[in-house]
């Protein structure tokens, strides 16, 4: 490889200056799409520590180069393994990537993106359950130890952040991470409502945090320590579902719809435009909705049998959303 | 800037004398700042770019001069341009022009020239030859670092 090099080298004329200035290749490299960064750290000593430095990410920012990166949990049956992969975009392929560099993630953790770092608290490794809690930082995939949680919270419980603020939530308390300072707040407040098992998800709108059980929606506005019933939200069984503008988003599995609450009209709407993505999923429980720089992104898993062996395929779909004036919603 | 007809010659490192527009030439910061300050007169030397560089450089110029003079073509059409002014341009001009871009202070060439590089380079070898640099990283360190990045390695 080397060697190439230094035969082209000969024949190029010798006025040439053989280096661009930093501050160009910076410009470069922050151009290049994030998923290359592994292979350009693999340039030289100095490449690897422009990849890994703040500075490559602030000219990033600067150059409007900022990318969204899709993250997901997938669990692999036959070793029973939960692993955290990418969302790897080239040009020919999108595939989840496993990133092999991050430990064993636990079953049935909560998990919060905050920008570049996604927090993952709680859960179970095996049968045992954990307190542990942990942050990934994605620009280098290295994960961060943080104190363990107060109290230990089982299975039932969904997390949601506000203002720097990430909120634990079960029928038993609200534990509060303070992700500034990376320290748990002492104080384990209990829940002003009677809650059940929370196991759909929780999604946030101006500054409140909801959720539902069995029975009822709830709202938590964590600044005015309040709690009530959310009268609206409960008319559909919404789960795993997420926020973009304003607007909740969830698969409706059973009636293969894409359904939208629209928090202003306060109302529950179809997303139109996705009917024939959609008559190709099979009628299964899970799925997950996913906010993703401004688009949806929608995973759902697809069983087949394939020589008499059950095989399981996750699908997943970018939808971008369009609003329109009557406040219909396609999806495209 | 007023719309003068007064033109410039423009003169590369090997020599070659390129006859423009003042109103194309002053587009590089570096060549505007040198008419202000200096009173170089009607010819300019450029001492870090050759006329075949210079060339390309001036042609890019003309085109984004006339469409900010007369507003005939689209943006559009113009980033269709851009993008096959670059489309075929081998590393090794890219890497010129690029250097040529910083060196005249042309900042729109510049953002063009380096994201097609960025654009362009996808391998290590690419990056290497590209930017004339050697691996520095012993085997073993080289191993660890595609050990700790299977992910991206993964085709």
């Amino acid at each position: 490889m080397s060697s190439t090099v230094r035969a082209e080298n000969k024949q190029q004329p010798p006025f040439l200056i053989t280096s661009l200035p930093y501050d160009l290749i910076v410009d470069i490299v922050a151009r290049v799409a994030r998923c290359y960064y592994p292979i350009i750290s693999l340039v030289s000593k100095s490449f690897q520590s422009l990849v890994a430095s703040p500075e490559l990410y602030t000219r990033r920012s600067l150059l409007g180069c900022s990318e969204h990166c899709l993250y997901a949990v997938v669990f692999n049956k036959i070793t029973n393994e939960y692993r955290l992969c990418i969302l790897c975009r080239r040009v020919n392929s999108n595939r989840l990537v496993i990133i092999q560099s991050l430990p064993l993630m636990p079953s049935n953790g909560t998990y919060v993106a905050v920008g570049s770092k996604i927090y993952v608290v709680g859960g179970m490794y095996g049968r045992e359950f954990t307190s542990s809690a942990l942050s990934i930082v994605c620009r280098s995939h290295t994960v961060q130890r943080i104190s363990d949680t107060p109290m230990c919270m089982g299975n039932h419980k969904v997390a949601d952040i506000i203002d720097g603020k990430i909120y634990i939530i079960n029928y038993e308390g609200v534990m509060v991470l303070d992700t500034e300072t990376q320290i748990w707040e002492p104080e384990i407040k209990k829940p002003g409502i009677e809650l059940g098992y929370l196991w759909t998800g929780s999604v946030v709108m101006e500054d409140k945090i909801y959720m539902r059980d069995r029975r009822n929606s709830f709202v938590y506005e964590p600044k005015e320590s309040k709690w009530g019933l959310d009268e609206v939200l409960i008319s559909r069984d919404w789960e795993n579902a997420c926020v973009i503008d304003n607007v909740v988003y969830y698969y409706d599995y059973c009636n293969r719809k894409l359904r939208v609450y629209d928090s202003k009209q306060r109302c529950w709407r179809v997303v139109k435009g996705v009917e024939e993505l959609l008559r190709k999923t099979t009628c299964y429980a899970l799925s997950k909705t996913v906010s993703y720089g401004g688009k949806l992104a929608l995973f759902i898993s697809k069983h087949y049998q394939v020589a008499g062996k059950s095989t399981t395929e996750i699908w997943c779909a970018e939808i971008a959303l369009e609003r329109q004036q009557r406040g219909e919603i396609w999806g495209k | 800037m007023s719309k003068s007809e007064k033109k410039i010659v423009l003169k590369s490192l090997d020599n070659e004398a390129f006859e423009v527009e003042k109103a194309v030439a002053l587009q590089s910061q570096t060549i505007w700042v040198m008419c202000e300050d200096k009173c170089v007169g009607n010819e300019i030397p450029l001492e870090n770019v050759t006329g075949q560089i210079l060339a390309k450089v001036i042609d890019y110029c003309k085109k984004h001069a006339v469409v900010d003079g007369d507003g005939d073509e689209s943006s559009e059409e113009l980033k269709n341009w851009d993008t096959e002014f670059t489309k075929n341009m081998d590393q090794s001009t890219l890497f010129n022009m690029i250097l040529a871009a910083n060196y005249l202070n042309i900042k729109s060439l510049l953002n063009l020239t380096c994201q097609a590089v960025a654009d362009k380079t996808k391998t290590i070898d690419e990056f290497h030859t590209f930017l004339n640099i050697e691996n520095n990283f012993t085997p073993e360190e080289e191993a660890q670092i595609c050990q700790e990045n299977l992910w991206a390695f993964d085709d």
